[in-house]
């Protein structure tokens, strides 16, 4: 049993240009492997990463020196056990399967639709801002129970909070915009709390307003801000990636579209692929080993599920995007106690809804030659320009 | 303990002991039984533990909460009569000697 190994020679930068080679050496490696300008253990391997989420008491989600706890309050994603139950359970309502296929599908294909229209005669757009952020940033407020908020108002508290969580360096600027995006939602939900208080409905805000274990104010905001942060990247990213996989696979695509069905399996498997997630942290509790590496009490790790999402122990080549693959089950949602609560809306909302949409009426729907697509990111990875063409 | 027969699409069974108090997922889990993923551990997020018991047990199981009901109609193999999610279900005498068949995909 050895102490994690260092690895000195990657910079952040090449971690966000392409981080698979870097998650690929890692793996190899040992279970958890210190890497000096992250700052933090890494562990790449699929098996170690169900492991590290079958004890999280061994490696928690509680951490007292969170940043994330700074930025948006302590919300339940630094939280275990009861604590974090009682507030899971108290916003599960609005993200039921039931009532995601009932409620908000209908609201997010009317979406979808809406933002088509507006650019479908133009014969070109780049769908990361006609289509995919408005669609994720749209959907987010109503499921949300905003009111009178604007899609880019959203997506800039979005980025502001995730920023201000990544801010290791505490650059005063992003910590000043990330607290101005914490107000402006404070502002955003003390405009519609007493709606929701007084009438029951779907949404995020009604959920918690009416859970059986009383939430504070405190409690409302940070998990809201959680979501904001949160709920917005992963599904943009994850529709944009499920295109690109498909329009770079011509006969998958076209296999998608003789049977539609299979565009909820391109929309596992683009998360899969290219997870949206691709890194958490977890805090070791007590010395301990996971695989082959010894951990001290208090060591940082980072959860790389998108790197055990290409792990070769698991899934035959991996790097390919292969709807038709048979090992389906992936880490794109996370594991455990904090599996993604977003799930079943992402399902709906990109593979059954925002992307056959899409697919169904912008016809021959390509890449634009000599205009590819701009992937970045490790932390949160996906496409940041998607340029397409269509027949008009 | 309480002993009863996880029973595998094929037909194959796989007899365990449990602890009375632990879920029948978590029972599986540890003792390595092919059939459950628990994607979520426990959570009731992800209708990874689908697992189908006699209907006639049904009524002296953990109730089945409203979440749970919900989570049910999307899990991958059909529900049937006797589906639950098997995290939710918690390991109690009347378990005893009863087979608990797990489907083909979850």
């Amino acid at each position: 049993m050895k102490p994690p190994p260092v690895l000195s020679d990657v910079t952040i930068e090449e971690l966000a240009k392409n981080p698979y080679p870097t998650f690929d050496r890692i793996r190899s490696m040992a279970s958890a492997v210190w890497v000096d300008s992250a700052r933090i253990h890494l562990v790449t391997r699929f098996d170690d990463i169900m492991t590290v989420e079958r004890n999280h008491h061994l490696f928690a989600s509680t951490n007292p020196g969170s940043l994330m706890n700074k930025v948006m309050g302590h919300s339940l994603m630094r939280k275990d056990d009861e604590p974090h139950k009682l507030e899971r359970a108290a916003v599960e309502p609005s993200f039921r399967p039931g009532v995601v296929k009932q409620h908000w599908a209908p609201r997010f294909r009317s979406i979808a639709n809406d933002l088509i229209n507006q650019f479908e005669a133009d014969g070109e757009t780049d769908l990361f801002s006609s289509f995919a952020a408005p669609m994720a940033s749209l959907s987010l407020i109503d499921l949300l129970g905003f009111e009178d908020v604007a899609w880019e108002d959203i997506a800039w508290w979005s980025q502001a909070l995730m920023d201000g969580v990544g801010n290791y360096q505490a650059d005063p600027e992003i910590s000043n915009r990330a607290r101005r995006a914490s107000a402006a939602i404070d502002q955003a939900i003390d405009h519609v709390l007493a709606r929701h208080v007084e009438t029951e409905n779907p949404s995020i805000l009604s959920s918690m307003a009416h859970a059986g274990h009383k939430h504070s104010r405190e409690q409302i905001r940070a998990n809201i801000k959680v979501i904001v942060g949160g709920g917005l990247n992963e599904p943009r990213d994850a529709i944009l990636t499920t295109v690109l996989g498909l329009l770079q696979n011509p006969e998958q695509l076209a296999q998608a579209q003789a049977n539609e069905k299979l565009f909820a399996r391109a929309f596992e498997e683009s998360v899969r692929w290219i997870s949206p997630i691709g890194m958490y942290p977890r805090r070791v509790t007590q010395d301990t080993v996971l695989g082959d590496t010894r951990l001290k009490a208090e060591d940082q790790l980072g959860i790389c599920v998108g790197a055990a999402n290409r792990d070769t122990g698991h899934f035959e080549q991996p790097d390919s995007f292969d709807l038709n693959r048979t090992a389906s089950r992936h880490l794109g949602f996370g594991a455990g106690p904090h599996f993604c609560a977003g799930t079943w809306v992402a399902r709906q909302m990109v593979g059954e809804i925002a992307v056959p949409i899409l697919f169904n009426r912008l016809t021959n729907l390509r890449l634009q030659a000599g205009n590819s697509p701009i992937l970045r990111g490790w932390v949160f990875r996906g496409p940041i320009a998607l340029p397409v063409r269509w027949d008009r | 303990m309480i002993r009863f027969v996880f029973v595998q699409p094929d037909g194959s069974e796989v007899p365990v002991s449990a602890t009375e108090g632990d879920s029948i997922m978590k029972v599986a889990v540890d003792n390595g039984v092919d059939g459950i993923r628990a994607d979520c551990n426990g959570s009731a997020a992800c209708a990874t533990c689908h697992a189908f018991f006699a209907q006639e047990l049904l009524c002296e199981l953990t109730p089945m909460h409203e979440h749970e009901n919900d989570l049910l109609d999307f899990a991958a193999t059909d529900r049937q009569p006797g589906s639950r999610l098997s995290c939710q279900v918690i390991v109690s005498r009347c378990l005893e000697g009863q087979k608990v068949k797990l489907p083909d995909t979850q």
